[in-house]
């Protein structure tokens, strides 16, 4: 495994890198003493599981939600995204969604197109930003869900997330954010913001180890678990228990990566997101700023970086993505994404379809000198 | 974890998520708990239940009316080794 002190990472919307001090020595730790959390009474089960809820309630304290057992375990934010999609749209329901969602999202609501549930697709505006009053209108009676990601992985357009969510949430209809690219990075309050389902990794703005994610259930949201299986609750009991989190959460879970995440929540606590976003738009403003001067680049998605998440696409004119990639990899050590990002409808809106984009997205360890690196040599490569 | 003189119960929660919450919320509240495995007497669930003692009851289930949390069954634990429910 390279050492990423000899690159600069710019790739955060895949996987945030560095992780703060501590989070790989409590994966360290964990792997060494982690027993099966909750399903043994002995020291080493009640430690792990001691992890978990620990972790569970730092997350319910950076969402701003006072019942940490609404936070489910999952895998990745995909993982999360088809728990609350295929666990409450049924045959006959109708979704809204956007023209900039990840495949995380859509294929799982193309796979349920196919099993009688109808989705409509509400097309994002050439920065890749949905109208609120566009995802209202297209409401009918029959409408289950309100599905939008908060940020675009492609464009990094922020959504109006919060007049979706009280639209739907004043017309009886569920609401649900893919958190994907903010969790972390954005404040999310879960106390004034009435949305029922939010999806997210643990590996990206949450800084925590791959293989974790999380998906929050508000009450009164009826899923139906994707999987069923042993909880070390209820045990005589063959029916899959009813409460949270156990009932979303079957199996043996990624205590170990879960260990990590902790760690990564409490920094992210203690740290504070309003900071860890100012620092981003910051370091975005100038990621912006410099592009703008560079002849030949194209930049994708809103001007003001205030409506911006931290993933950032451009082009150079004439030049295929992929090329370009592999230019700054090989010419400066940068590491970035080039390509679809798994998002084909985004870049369709964007018009950058099928050849995509170079996507830089910071995170909150960026310096600007690497931001100045890094537009250097997007300089010298549009130059030719 | 012999008998004390002083009389003990176990109050059982759905799920281990409960009881972490409930050994949290009473720890800050000053009530002395200890986690115990699930009695099989009482529930053949493989779980943990909260032990404590039984003078400390009364501000204890206060204690988790205010998270709010509710305990399945709460058991004192008899001189004989038997449980016998009690009803709050
Ligand atoms: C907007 C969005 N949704 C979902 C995902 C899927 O995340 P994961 O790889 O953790 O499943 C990603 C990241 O790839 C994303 O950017």
């Amino acid at each position: 495994m390279p050492n990423t002190k000899d690159y600069i990472y710019l790739d955060n919307a895949a996987t945030s890198l560095p992780k703060p001090p501590g989070v790989a020595e409590a994966v360290a730790g964990a792997i060494c003493r982690a027993g099966n959390p909750g399903r043994s009474g002995h020291a080493l089960s009640i430690g792990s599981a001691r992890d978990l809820f620990t972790a569970r309630e730092r997350l319910a304290e950076l969402f701003g939600f006072r019942d940490s057992s609404r936070f489910v375990f999952t895998e990745n934010a995909t993982g999360a995204l088809n728990q609350a999609i295929k666990g409450l749209l049924r045959s006959g329901d109708h979704v809204v969604t956007t023209s900039v969602e990840h495949n995380s999202v859509m294929r799982p609501l193309r796979r349920l197109e196919s099993a009688g549930v109808s989705v409509t697709v509400v097309p994002a505006d050439a920065t890749g930003t949905v109208d609120a009053a566009g995802m209202i209108a297209a409401i009918r009676p029959e409408t289950r869900l309100l599905a939008v990601t908060h940020a675009s992985n492609v464009a990094g357009a922020v959504q109006p997330v919060e007049t979706i969510v009280r639209a739907a949430h004043a017309r009886g209809v569920f609401s649900l954010i893919d958190a994907a690219q903010t969790a972390g990075a954005f404040p999310i309050d879960l106390s004034t913001l009435p949305v029922d389902l939010l999806a997210a990794a643990g590996h990206k703005g949450l800084l925590g180890p791959q293989g974790t994610g999380f998906l929050f259930v508000r009450e009164g949201v009826p899923l139906v678990p994707l999987i069923e299986g042993g909880t070390g609750s209820r045990s005589e009991d063959d029916h899959q228990p009813d409460f949270y989190p156990d009932c979303l959460e079957s199996g043996t879970p990624n205590s170990v990566g879960i260990a990590g995440l902790s760690v990564a929540l409490a920094w992210l606590l203690k740290k504070g997101v309003d900071g860890i976003r100012a620092k981003e738009v910051a370091l975005v403003s100038e990621l912006l700023e410099g592009m703008r001067r560079i002849r030949g680049a194209i930049v994708y998605g809103p001007e003001d970086p205030s409506k911006r998440g931290c993933a950032l696409s451009f082009n150079i004119e004439g030049a295929d993505p992929g090329e370009v990639g592999r230019r700054l990899e090989r010419e400066a050590g940068i590491l970035l994404r080039a390509g679809l990002h798994c998002a084909p409808n985004a870049h369709r809106t964007l018009g950058t379809f099928p050849q995509g984009t170079v996507r830089v997205s910071p995170g909150p360890f960026t310096t600007r000198r690497e931001i100045g690196k890094f537009l250097s040599a997007v300089k010298r490569i549009a130059a030719g | 974890m012999g008998r004390s003189e002083c009389p003990e119960v176990v109050l059982i929660f759905r799920g281990t998520h409960q009881v972490l919450s409930a050994e949290k919320a009473l720890k800050r509240g000053g009530v002395g708990v200890r986690l115990i495995p699930v009695p099989r007497r009482l529930t053949s669930d493989c779980g943990l239940a909260v032990r404590l003692p039984e003078p400390t009851l009364a501000l204890a289930l206060e204690t988790l009316r205010a998270v709010p949390l509710t305990p399945a069954s709460v058991h004192r634990l008899l001189a004989t080794g038997e449980y016998e429910e009690v009803l709050f």
